[in-house]
């Protein structure tokens, strides 16, 4: 008999951990944990059978609400962590969770080639344009002309960072955008980033109550796409360069080649500990 | 991002998942909300959002007694027949909450969410195809009814005395 055939079935509520979190009233990340939690019941998958990995920021610290295997890792590393442990342990669901500032600067190195490698795992990127643990100061996706922070008075003056256009350039074979304030649109979107063979990039706009008040109007900007995902990376150039960024969910999805070691031991350890005599 | 409701509910027991699913995630909201704002020490506003945790609590026991023997469908979560994108009374968009926030703005918030769960049932039993579903909405929406009128109640008692607005113990590092 499957294990997850003798499981009771969970309510969202089941996969919280007893862990209250620290982020401030009003705080985007709520609806992402809340869809997190929704989607995985909504899977049926065993808690235990379930990791998120998260590098450091305020969305960094979702593992630890889940009830779920979790890692909270260092700055902008939570990619390489993951990959490491689908490479050790393809029988888990892995889930990456992070923010702008972790996954497109400090890690973004990392974003390109997991995009690239195709692993299967969810990365959830909660996009708040702001570094918000460190008290607001600009990051790769905040807007050049924003001056609220005493670091860039008068704005960063640079072209923001393009999270699905990258994401597509460095190869991902599935991308899509979710708003925190949509919790069925978001919850399915996670879902179909757990359920889709290979990286699955969801980039949520999550916003920051505290740092960027004004991203309350987000909700009246955020739109259904007027069209299906594309299979066909050129169409999906064409639309992503063409669009908002407000435009919500699945741009682009495709089969691609998923890369996962062969686990099979090619060495024992004796010959492993011979091998390191001097 | 809202639209109607572009599909009817028409059953009961499709009536009762839902019903059942607003006053979960209310509760949830709700205690998500108090327990936020006691780690930023607003004991007051999350005194408030307590006890609405409790309330919708208390109400999703009843709406299960009232399921009880009746074979409930599963739906997935972006299925519900919402009039909005979310949930009348969640929502997870929680703009308006602040640490900062007084116990009459918790309760203007309480006051929408109710609110908004109480038009979804008036919806529901004024559009739906079928009698006993139009009925039990009906009831429902009066119960609903009586939950806005008890949170006027507290708001007008609330406007009657100073407001007590917490002190900002750790402000934000933005220039003004």
């Amino acid at each position: 008999m499957d294990a997850a055939s003798v499981i009771p079935t969970l309510r969202a509520k089941d996969y919280k951990s007893d862990v209250v979190p620290v982020w401030c009233p009003g705080c985007g990340h709520f609806g992402v944990l809340s869809a997190v939690t929704k989607a995985l019941a909504y899977l049926k998958l065993p808690k235990e059978r379930v990791a998120l990995i998260s590098g450091i920021g305020c969305s960094a610290r979702l593992p630890a609400y889940v009830g779920a295997y979790g890692f909270h890792g260092v700055h902008g590393r939570a990619l390489p962590l993951a990959a490491g442990l689908k490479a050790a342990r393809p029988d888990l669901t892995v889930l990456v969770a992070g923010g702008d500032g972790d996954g497109f600067s400090i890690g973004g190195n990392h974003f390109l080639h997991a995009c690239r490698r195709n692993m299967d795992m969810a990365y959830i990127v909660m996009d708040n344009e702001v570094y918000g643990m460190t008290k607001g100061q600009a990051s790769p996706t905040t807007r050049p002309d924003w001056a609220k922070s005493k670091l860039t008075p008068h704005g960063t003056g640079i072209r923001p960072f393009q999270p699905a256009a990258i994401a597509l350039a460095a190869g991902a074979s599935f991308i899509a955008r979710g708003y925190s304030g949509d919790p069925g649109g978001l919850t399915r979107l996670i879902s179909e980033a757990i359920e889709h063979p290979g990286f699955g990039f969801l980039h949520v706009l999550s916003p920051c109550r505290t740092f960027r008040p004004e991203q309350s109007d987000w909700k009246h900007q955020v739109h259904r796409s007027d069209k299906g995902p594309t299979d066909d990376p050129a169409e999906a150039a064409h639309s992503i360069q063409a669009d908002d960024g407000m435009t919500l969910g699945l741009l682009y999805a495709r089969r691609l080649p998923v890369w996962q070691p062969d686990n099979r031991a090619t060495a024992t350890t004796a010959d492993l500990e011979g091998a390191f005599v001097v | 991002m809202s639209d109607r409701l572009s599909q009817r509910i028409e059953s009961v027991a499709e009536l009762l998942v839902h019903a059942l699913e607003l006053e979960h995630q209310s509760a949830e909201c709700y205690r998500q909300l108090a327990q936020a704002l006691a780690v930023h020490h607003n004991h007051a506003a999350a005194a408030l959002f307590g006890l609405l945790a409790d309330m919708s609590d208390a109400r999703a026991s009843a709406v299960m007694a009232r399921a009880e023997g009746v074979s409930l469908p599963e739906i997935a979560p972006w299925d519900f027949k919402w009039p909005a994108a979310g949930s009348p009374q969640i929502d997870c968009d929680h703009v308006e909450i602040s640490y900062l926030m007084t116990p009459l703005q918790a309760l203007e918030v309480c006051l929408d969410k109710e609110t908004l769960g109480r038009e979804f049932y008036v919806l529901v039993a004024s559009e739906s195809p079928a009698a006993g579903v139009r009925v039990l909405a009906a009831e429902m929406a009066e119960e609903r009814r009586e939950r806005v009128e008890l949170i006027l109640t507290w708001i007008r008692g609330e406007r009657g005395v100073a407001t007590r607005v917490p002190e900002d113990l750790d402000p934000p590092n933005l220039p003004g």
